[in-house]
């Protein structure tokens, strides 16, 4: 049993390209292939024929992408409108990754080194957008609170290891769960630590993501925010 | 890997931590929605931020016992 379960916590590797000596592909990567392949078809397929008047599919797809792009730009505010298109392709690729274990693929988010990648990738944008929006003087210039400097390093470290320990962690129970109970119950917990844990996962990364990011775009304009601030409450009580 | 065992079940005892911890989150926020049912939305968020942030000590728990586990206890 034990023996079983450390073999499946494993990273495998799919085969080996015969150059420089062999370059070992692992199974995370091959599937993050078949995931681009699919979103990419799904993407060209669905924006094949657009309306002026959605109909249809388009009605789904235009729902959802305004969804998207209301939730990261009520973070992020008007100004970081142009970062919203990589943090949905973050968002939309993790829940992907996280929730093919359903349709009987290995997550790749279940390997550490996907989740550090994604991890690396997304405080690089943050100091990215840092850079762009402020200069690389100022930018330099925030390090000389060493709390900044810190972050650099907690920040996708804790990223890397909350995606990775809950993808994980869904894995071993759910695996448990097959050996104690093969039929029926499996299908129930699947639902919540497949479908429910990795959706919430996918969203919290990316939402950790524009909070940082928001953090790096506005830190210094204080009066502009505040009256942000008294803007929008009263317009949250009229909306609800 | 008697000893390997228990250090690893020591790692897992974060978890205690974790659900005290979204337990008073759920209990403050379900106390400020019967107060203010039209910030319903806001809290929400709020509180799914807040769970995430305290449920991350109970998963470093359980990656750190299961390396515990794998590097130790291997061979």
């Amino acid at each position: 049993m034990a023996e079983e379960l450390m073999e499946q916590l494993d990273n495998h590797t799919a085969f080996v390209i015969p150059i420089l000596g062999g370059i070992p592909v692992p199974d995370s990567c091959v599937v993050t292939w078949i995931i681009m392949a699919a979103l990419v078809l799904l993407s060209i397929i669905f924006t094949r024929k657009l309306k002026k008047v959605p109909t249809g599919s388009q009605c789904i797809l235009e729902a959802f992408m305004d969804f998207l792009d209301n939730f990261f730009i009520n973070i992020l505010g008007e100004k970081g409108r142009k970062y919203v298109q990589i943090l949905e392709t973050f968002i939309i690729y993790i829940g992907v990754s996280n929730i093919i274990g359903v349709f009987g693929f290995v997550p790749p988010t279940k390997d550490i080194n996907v989740t550090a990648g994604l991890a690396g990738m997304a405080i690089i944008l943050v100091q990215a957008s840092f850079i762009i929006e402020k200069g690389p003087l100022k930018w330099a210039k925030s390090f000389l609170n060493p709390i900044n400097l810190l972050d650099l390093v907690t920040r996708p470290l804790s990223l890397c290891m909350r995606l990775f320990g809950n993808v994980l962690g869904a894995f071993v129970v759910m695996e448990l769960i097959k050996h104690v109970v093969p039929g029926g119950v499996p299908v129930i917990a699947s639902a919540y630590f497949d479908l429910f844990d990795g959706l919430l996962q996918a969203y919290v990364f990316a939402f950790l993501t524009s909070l940082y990011m928001a953090e790096a775009l506005e830190e210094e304009e204080h009066e502009g925010k505040k009256v942000k601030k008294a803007k929008k409450k009263p317009q949250l009580h009229g909306g609800k | 890997m008697g000893i390997i065992a228990l250090g690893a079940a020591v790692a897992v005892l974060t978890g205690a931590g974790a659900g005290i911890g979204i337990g008073l989150a759920t209990a403050k926020a379900t106390e400020s929605i019967a107060r203010q049912p039209e910030a319903k939305g806001d809290i929400r968020t709020a509180l799914l931020l807040g769970c995430a942030l305290a449920e991350a000590t109970a998963i470093y728990g359980f990656v750190i016992a299961l390396l515990i586990i794998l590097s130790l206890g291997g061979k």
